[in-house]
């Protein structure tokens, strides 16, 4: 008896003619559709929009404009209000993100220990992280002003001559922001840190002991490098949030002294509504536009390429 | 024609033919496996059976219909999924309800529908519990009971029994095939073990590298396969193989092998000319021991209580045999067997095909 | 023996000292529920004390005085309707991207993904241009529309990640099962992603419901305002009165404090995962 087979011979292949492809891997375009729609509208033509008015001297308001060229762009180099925004912008970006992650990390590695008042802690510390900037801002101005309780307590603690005008002179002022912001900026560092801290396997900083490292070892060659990824997302995280800064410098100086604590984000919402010269303020704008781009596309072909060193 | 037809199947994944023309008839209410190693094309031949992969090349007939532009929600099939894909947020019944709820059907005949699919699996005390409460075996069934509710015209299971133990998964064979004998309906099953197909199906398909090998029923498949591959796929512990050459002097026809074992061949003997490259293979259970055998040593000595594997040494070749009756010899000892004559198989080397015997 | 000695001091220093940074850190909160609760007169003789007796005159002052319930309310709808649209279309827009085979849809997703880098200053006027010509200024459409535009690149961001670790069986199964795509994806996929929306309403929830400069800018001068827009207001008007501004502050604090304490393990989850990058 021969086994039967059926594979190969017997009736041959009926070939089909190439037909449409029917969508078995495709999904219905209105699916994307109405989120495409609203982000065009709001966002993207905007943006474009946007671009094109540094371009010109419109006002806002007035239906006439002219195009200018650069000449919006020559202004803003001749501009020291202009170059020094510029300049905090960075400053605090950069100052913000750092301590962010400095102070966060450290909170995240001493809660990481079993502390009795560990629960209460990080509940302390993440808390303003949710509330609402406006309002702590106000809340900051009253205690950074000069009768406040800030230096209250600081004359009660004999460091009288510690006292400030934390908000009236310019290296106070830009402190105070820092303090102001970070106050509520650290905990979202440190619930962070504390999720990649917990996902390192216990037996790993266990080998590392018994390899003889002492806890500065075993910080730096294990716990570090296993966090790069967790480093990752919260700088580049601080430093998106951070140089869009805008609640807190508006409440607590409003830009100054002068234009001590003046960042390209306050500068431009006055440019462009109280001074009605919205050309110049789109040409802020961009400048500011390519400075945020350019620094993140850094920090992040910086900080990934950490972490795939480390693995 | 009903049942299930595969005609001329060809399938790509971007410039690589994963499946090169396969036909295959399934007979309505016939339960077929499609069984072959990993990556031999089988689930993809199955998801292309269910609508879930395009079908570059060929037809496929669905009680007569032609379904290859048909999509998956309107073909009638149920699908059993390897790790069961059942919804997690829905109770047991919800998830059994599912595809009627969609159809619209009305509430009473739902019911009715899942109380009778709970009932003949067994689900009736679960169907208000979530699949995260239920152990691997009730998620089968109830994955099955998802399947039956529809009363579809093809059932199509891809590896369902490969995320149980080794002791559920005999039971689940077991009630799978019942269910198969109650309902009726045509059935495709996907598996990588050559066991459910032999004891589940009524006809087997062997695939291998995106072709099929053969086709047939289980016992035609063990007792005359097509080819080496089939040979030593099906039938566990798998057939011995010998290789040589062909050599026929004086009165005489044996098979030399390299490693200079020689099989001598009485009476039957394939249709070759001496000289001619061989291969030659028989079943472990038709290896006896004989005083005119070949002299091997064993090597390791496995009993099972209803039989014994003897895993032994001839020439450097190793040779598996299982004996019914207890085995007496020892590791390092050395035994004389030798194949059951009328159970030679003979392929020849450039293809693996079968060679009748002649006479 | 000394070792072990070593590490239980330690241990304690270390939860003295934090003990000492909580209290530290926590002295502005500190501070606004005291001052709150005193009448103002009391703060020059004693700035730092806590209440002798709590007195609700800020605060009740401050919520009729501010009109606290109508921003709050206003607030209310604004998060409610733009979070509704961002999780209905997020994740539908998701879907799309992360299962449609092919170059485009990757295109798609880092047009998205560009909209949560670049800030947005570059585009506030323009917007503010389109908002007047569609009458939208002053009304809190103009809000409801202009957040989910903001916000949907971090809620496609989130979503797409979460449906591309989900196993297409169900998704299969559904299809098998009979569903259209449409009825795969609200029966199956979206009941499926309650964790992740979970996520995505809590952080843009929260971002909404503190941001001030965009209602600032779309609702001044009309009855409607958000709960910053007001405080901001009603700061500027009574600033002598800071026991005033302090009712004011605190009860404008309290929905959020709220949410904090009623959803903390599920606030901090949120933002710890959502940022993954």
């Amino acid at each position: 008896m021969t086994p039967e087979s059926a594979s190969l011979g017997g009736r041959p292949a009926q070939s089909r003619a190439p037909r449409r492809r029917r969508a078995v891997r495709r999904v219905a375009w209105w699916f994307l559709a109405p989120a495409l729609a609203i982000y065009v509208l709001v966002i993207v033509y905007p943006m474009l929009a946007g671009i094109w008015y540094a371009f010109t001297d419109w006002n806002g308001l007035d239906p006439d404009y002219r195009f200018v060229g650069l000449a919006n762009f020559r202004r803003l180099a001749g501009d020291p209000q202009a170059v020094s925004s510029l300049k905090m912008t960075f400053v605090f970006a950069i100052a913000i993100a750092l301590l962010q992650n400095l102070f966060g990390l450290a909170l995240a590695l001493a809660l990481n220990e079993r502390l009795r008042l560990r629960d209460p802690l990080r509940l302390l510390f993440f808390m303003p992280v949710v509330l609402t900037p406006l309002i702590i801002s106000f809340l900051w101005k009253y205690i950074f002003s000069t009768q406040g309780p800030l230096n209250t307590v600081l004359a009660m603690a004999g460091l009288g001559a510690w006292q400030l005008s934390w908000l009236g002179d310019p290296m106070p002022a830009v402190a105070s922001i820092v303090i102001a912001t970070l106050w509520q900026s650290v905990g979202l560092a440190m619930v962070i840190y504390l999720a990649g801290l917990q996902s390192i396997p216990a037996e790993l900083t266990e080998a590392a002991r018994l390899d003889g490292a002492g806890p500065w070892q075993v910080l730096r060659f294990v716990t570090l490098p296993m966090l790069a990824p967790a480093m990752t997302v919260t700088i580049v995280n601080s430093l998106i949030t951070s140089l869009k800064l805008f609640d807190q410098i508006y409440v607590l100086t409003g830009g100054g002294p002068g234009y001590a604590t003046e960042t390209m984000s306050t500068l431009i919402y006055k440019t462009a509504f109280t001074f009605a010269e919205t050309g110049y303020g789109s040409a802020i704008s961009v400048v500011f536009t390519f400075a945020v781009a350019a620094v993140v596309l850094a920090a992040l072909h910086v900080l990934r390429r950490r972490e795939f060193e480390h693995g | 024609m009903s049942g299930v037809t595969i005609q001329g199947v060809r399938k790509r994944f971007g410039a690589v033919e994963v499946l090169h023309g396969i036909d295959v008839q399934v007979d309505e209410g016939a339960f077929a496996v499609l069984v072959g190693p990993s990556g031999c094309g089988k689930s993809t031949l199955l998801r292309m059976v269910a609508g879930l992969e395009e079908i570059d090349d060929g037809e496929i007939r669905v009680g007569g219909r032609v379904v290859n532009d048909v999509e998956a929600k309107d073909r009638d099939i149920a699908m059993v999924f390897q790790n069961y894909a059942l919804y997690p947020h829905m109770t047991v019944a919800e998830n059994m309800s599912f595809a009627l709820r969609l159809a619209g059907a009305p509430k009473a005949e739902v019911r009715n529908c899942v109380l009778e699919a709970a009932r003949i699996l067994g689900l009736e005390p679960l169907l208000e519990r979530h699949p995260r409460q239920l152990s691997g075996g009730q998620r089968q069934r109830v994955a099955m009971g998802r399947a039956i509710v529809r009363k579809p015209k093809v059932f199509l299971f891809d590896e369902p029994l490969s995320n149980l133990d080794a002791k559920m998964r005999v039971q689940m064979r077991a009630e799978i095939k019942a269910l198969h004998q109650r309902l009726r309906t045509t059935t495709l099953y996907v598996t990588h073990d050559q066991v459910e197909a032999m004891t589940m199906a009524d006809i087997v398909v062997v695939m291998h590298a995106g072709r099929v090998e053969q086709i047939g029923a289980p016992l035609a498949l063990y007792d005359e396969p097509a080819n080496l591959f089939v040979a030593q796929f099906i039938g566990s512990p798998a057939m011995n193989v010998l290789r040589g050459t062909w050599t026929a002097d004086g009165g005489s026809s044996r098979l030399v092998t390299p490693e200079g074992i020689v099989l001598p061949v009485d009476g039957g003997g394939p249709p070759v000319e001496a000289g001619t490259p061989l291969a030659v293979g028989f079943r472990p259970e038709h290896l006896e021991l004989h005083d005119t055998g070949l002299d091997a040593e064993v090597v390791v000595v496995e009993p099972t209580g209803s039989e014994t594997q003897v895993l032994m040494r001839c020439r450097g070749t190793e040779l598996v045999a299982v004996f019914r009756e207890r085995f007496k010899s020892r590791p390092g000892e050395t035994v004389r067997v030798r194949p059951a004559t009328d159970h030679l198989h003979y392929f020849e080397t450039s293809q693996g095909r079968r060679l009748a015997a002649a006479g | 023996m000394a070792r072990a000695r070593g590490f239980a001091l330690r241990a304690a220093l270390l939860e003295t000292g934090m003990l000492l940074t909580g209290v530290v850190f926590a002295f502005p909160l500190y501070l606004l529920l005291t001052l709150a609760l005193k009448p103002q007169s009391s703060w020059a003789s004693d700035p730092l004390g806590l209440p002798t007796q709590l007195f609700f005159g800020n605060v009740t002052a401050a919520w009729t005085q501010a009109h606290l319930a109508s921003a709050m309310l206003t607030s209310a709808l604004v998060v409610v309707a733009s979070t509704v649209i961002l999780v209905v279309l997020g994740a539908l827009a998701a879907y799309w991207i992360a299962r449609r085979v092919g170059r485009l849809s990757y295109g798609v997703y880092l047009f998205f993904i560009a909209g949560m880098i670049l800030p947005f200053q570059l585009a506030l006027i323009p917007l503010y241009s389109t908002m007047r010509e569609l009458g939208l200024l002053g009304s809190p459409a103009s809000l409801i529309l202009f957040y989910p535009g903001l916000k949907l690149p971090l809620t496609i961001f989130l979503y797409a990640g979460f449906i591309r670790s989900l196993s297409r069986s169900y998704e299969e199964a559904a299809s098998m099962d009979g569903a259209n795509q449409w009825q795969v994806f609200w029966h199956v996929v979206l009941p499926m992603m309650r964790p992740i929306t979970g996520t995505v309403v809590i952080l843009n929830g929260v971002f909404i419901w503190n941001d001030f400069l965009t209602p600032l800018l779309y609702l001044s001068g009309s009855r409607w305002a958000t709960l910053p827009v007001v405080i901001y207001t009603f700061v500027g008007q009574e600033s002598g009165d800071m026991g005033l501004v302090f009712g004011g502050l605190l009860v404008a604090m309290t929905p959020v404090l709220i949410a904090f304490f009623v959803l903390q393990r599920h606030m901090i989850k949120g933002f710890a995962g959502g940022l993954k990058g």
